[in-house]
C-alpha cells in the first residue's frame, strides 16, 4: 500500500496529539485530585473505590482549615501556633519583600555588568553558585549565626537569606533585558547632564519595566515555594505556608487529606496565577543567556 | 611670553586631572553598585562559612555548653564521616536519585518539547497545562502524592482499570522503590522546566540550515540528528546540568514524604545532613559533612560552569559569524 504524503501528515499529526494528551493528562490529574479532594467529605478522602468526583462537594475543608469555623481536631491544631491566615500574611510579606530586594539591587547590579562590567563573565557565572550548591550544606551555621544576631525566628532573617539566594537569578534574568536597551539612550541622558544613578533609575529601568516585573514573578515563585530555608530559620513566632503544611504530617490522628488540600489549594493558587502571567518569560529565567531570539 | 608658556603647561594638566577624576566618579559608581552584594558577602556568607569551618574542626553538640569553646579535634570529624557507611550510601543514593530524574525529565521534556516547537492548533494549552507541575509548591507535590499513592490509592486504581490487571506497588512503604517514587515525583514536577528551555532552544534554532537540507533532501531524521541536536547542545547542557544540580538539591519532596524512611531508603545527602544535624544533634559531624558535600558539589559546579562558558563562547562567536553575514 502506498501511504501518500497528506495521508503520513494526518498519522504524525495524530501521533502528536495523543502523546500530548497523555502527558497533559499526567501532568493535570494530580492538580485535579488535589482540588477535587479539598471539596470531598471526610468519608471520600480516602474510601475504596476511590471518588472521582467530591459527591456532595463541601466547602467544610476551607472552612475548617482557612478560617477555622468549624469544630478543630484539637490535637492537629495544637502543633500550630499560629492559624494559615497569618501564615499567608508572612509568606506575603517574606517573598514579596525578598523578591523586592532581589530584584531592585539585582537590576542595579546587571546595569552594572552590562555596561560597565562590574562582574566578569567568569565571576557572572560563579555567582550562580550561590544557587548551584545546596542551601542544606549551610544551615546549621546559619541557624547558629542567626541566633547570636537575634534573627532566629524573624521575617527579617528569612528575607535576607531569599534575597542572597534569588539574587544570581535576578541579575542574570535582568541583565539579559538590560542587554536589549541601546547605549545611545543612556548616551543622551548623558549629554543632557543627568548623573549616572539617575540615568540608571530614571531612564534605563522604566525602559524594561515589562521585564522587571517578569524577574519579580520569576523570583517570587522560587521565595513563595521555598521550604529548607523556612523549616530552619522559622520556629513558633514566624512560620510560611509551605512550613504550615507540613506541619500537618506530625498530625496523630492519621490522615486528614481534604484540609491537607485546602490548604494546599491555597498555596498553589496564587503561584499559579503568577506562574502563567510570566508563562512566555519562563525560558529567559531559566536560560542564562543560552537561548537567544 | 611667560604667558603663553604657562598655559600650554596647564592644559593637557587640566584635561588629564578632568580625565582622572572621572575615572575616580567612574569607580565610585561600580563600587556603589557592587555594594549591596559586597556585603551580603561580608556579614552574611563569610561568617556562615567560616562557623562551618570552625565547627568541622571542634567536636560540639547542643548537649556541650557553650559552643565558642568546644575542643579542637583536627581531622577526626572528616575522618567518622568519612568511614561512614550511611554518609557513603547517602553519596549513592544521592548520585542516583539525581542522575534518574535528571535523565527522565530530559527525556519527557525533550519529547514534549520536539513534539510542540511549530505552531499548531491547540499549542498555547498544552503549554499552560505542562508548565503546571512547576507551578505546585514541591511540599505540596508531596502531600499530593501522599494523597494519590496509598496502596488502594486512585493511582493504582487507576493504572489497574487502564491495563486491566492488578496493579498494586505500595509506592509508600516499599523501602525498595521508595527512592523511585520520589525520583517519579521529581520528573512529574521539573520536566517542565526542561521542557520551557528545549522548547525556547529548539523555536530559536534559525530555519535556513533547516530549510537548506529539506530542499536538498534530507530525511527529517538526519535534520535531526546533524543540524538540530548539534545547534541545540548548548540548552540541552544547560537542561541537564541545572536539573542535576537542583536534583542533588532535592529536600522538601524527599523530607515531607519519608522522613529517610522506610528504613533508610531515601536517605540522601541533604536528608542525611538534616537528620545527624536536627535530629541527633550532631552540629560538628553534620558541619563536616556539609562541608565534604560543599567541595564536591563546588568541584561539579566548577566544571559545569567551565562547560556552560564554553557553549556559551561557541554560541556568541556563532552569532557574530551570522550578524556579519546579515549585515
Amino acid at each position: 500500500m502506498i501511504i501518500t504524503k497528506s495521508r503520513r501528515r494526518l498519522i504524525s499529526a495524530s501521533v502528536r496529539y495523543v502523546i500530548l494528551t497523555v502527558w497533559a493528562v499526567v501532568a493535570f490529574f494530580p492538580i485535579y485530585w488535589m482540588v477535587s479532594t479539598s471539596f470531598k467529605p471526610s468519608t471520600q478522602w480516602f474510601s475504596w473505590p476511590p471518588v472521582y468526583f467530591p459527591d456532595p462537594p463541601t466547602l467544610s475543608n476551607y472552612m475548617n482549615v482557612w478560617l477555622g469555623t468549624e469544630e478543630y481536631d484539637t490535637a492537629q491544631y495544637a502543633i500550630s501556633s499560629q492559624t494559615p491566615l497569618i501564615s499567608l500574611w508572612n509568606s506575603a510579606v517574606i517573598a514579596f519583600s525578598s523578591t523586592f530586594l532581589a530584584v531592585g539591587f539585582g537590576s542595579v547590579l546587571a546595569y552594572g555588568v552590562s555596561r560597565y562590567r562590574i562582574l566578569s563573565e567568569v565571576r557572572m557565572f560563579q555567582l550562580l553558585m550561590l544557587r548551584m550548591i545546596p542551601p542544606i550544606v549551610v544551615v546549621a551555621p546559619l541557624s547558629l549565626y542567626y541566633s547570636a544576631l537575634g534573627l532566629l525566628d524573624t521575617r527579617i532573617g528569612l528575607i535576607m537569606v531569599y534575597f542572597l539566594t534569588t539574587l544570581p537569578y535576578a541579575v542574570w534574568m535582568t541583565k539579559s533585558f538590560i542587554d536589549e536597551v541601546p547605549r545611545e539612550v543612556e548616551q543622551a541622558a548623558e549629554i543632557l547632564g543627568a548623573s549616572r544613578w539617575r540615568t540608571v533609575v530614571e531612564i534605563v529601568l522604566p525602559l524594561i519595566r515589562s521585564g522587571l516585573v517578569a524577574t519579580f514573578l520569576f523570583i517570587l515563585i522560587l521565595t513563595w515555594s521555598e521550604y529548607l530555608l523556612a523549616l530552619i530559620i522559622t520556629k513558633t513566632q514566624v512560620s510560611t505556608l509551605p512550613i504550615e503544611l507540613s506541619k500537618y504530617q506530625g498530625s496523630t490522628e492519621g490522615r486528614v487529606y481534604g484540609r491537607q488540600a485546602a490548604l494546599a489549594v491555597g498555596i498553589t493558587i496564587p503561584l499559579m496565577i503568577v506562574g502563567l502571567i510570566i508563562r512566555k518569560h519562563l525560558a529567559r529565567g531559566f536560560s542564562f543567556g543560552m537561548v537567544r531570539r | 611670553m611667560a604667558v603663553g608658556a604657562l598655559s600650554a603647561h596647564e592644559v593637557p594638566l587640566q584635561a588629564a586631572t578632568r580625565v582622572q577624576s572621572r575615572r575616580r566618579a567612574v569607580r565610585r559608581f561600580k563600587l556603589s553598585l557592587l555594594l549591596p552584594l559586597i556585603l551580603l558577602f561580608l556579614f552574611l556568607l563569610t561568617p556562615v562559612l567560616l562557623l562551618q569551618l570552625y565547627f568541622s574542626f571542634h567536636q560540639w553538640t547542643v548537649y556541650l555548653g557553650s559552643w565558642w569553646d568546644a575542643d579542637f579535634v583536627g581531622l577526626d570529624l572528616f575522618q567518622e564521616v568519612l568511614t561512614d557507611p550511611r554518609f557513603g550510601w547517602a553519596v549513592v543514593r544521592s548520585l542516583a536519585f539525581a542522575t534518574g530524574s535528571t535523565l527522565g525529565c530530559f527525556v519527557f521534556g525533550f519529547l514534549l518539547a520536539y513534539l510542540m516547537y511549530r505552531p499548531f492548533r491547540g499549542q498555547a494549552v498544552y503549554y499552560i497545562i505542562f508548565i503546571l507541575p512547576m507551578l505546585t509548591v514541591p511540599v505540596v507535590v508531596a502531600y499530593t502524592a501522599e494523597m494519590m499513592l496509598y496502596q488502594s490509592g486512585p493511582i493504582n486504581a487507576l493504572i489497574s482499570a487502564i491495563l486491566g490487571v492488578d496493579f498494586k506497588p505500595a509506592w509508600l512503604t516499599n523501602p525498595d522503590i521508595a527512592l523511585a517514587t520520589v525520583a517519579l515525583l521529581e520528573i512529574w514536577n521539573w520536566t517542565p522546566f526542561s521542557f520551557i528551555i528545549l522548547l525556547a532552544g529548539l523555536s530559536a534554532i534559525p530555519k535556513e540550515p533547516i530549510e537548506a537540507a529539506e530542499i536538498l533532501g534530507a530525511s527529517k531524521w538526519r535534520i535531526f540528528w546533524e543540524v538540530q541536536l548539534p545547534l541545540l547542545r548548548p540548552v540541552i547542557l544547560l537542561a541537564l546540568v541545572l536539573r542535576f544540580l537542583e536534583a542533588m538539591a532535592e529536600f522538601p519532596k524527599t523530607w515531607a514524604l519519608f522522613q529517610g524512611g522506610p528504613g533508610s531508603a531515601t536517605e540522601t545527602l541533604p536528608v542525611y545532613i538534616f537528620m545527624t544535624t536536627w535530629q541527633y544533634f550532631q552540629i560538628s559531624k553534620g558541619a563536616a559533612m556539609s562541608y565534604i558535600v560543599m567541595v564536591m558539589m563546588i568541584v561539579i559546579v566548577l566544571i559545569a560552569i567551565h562547560l556552560l562558558r564554553r557553549e556559551k563562547h561557541s554560541l556568541d562567536k556563532m552569532y557574530e559569524v551570522r550578524k556579519d553575514a546579515e549585515g
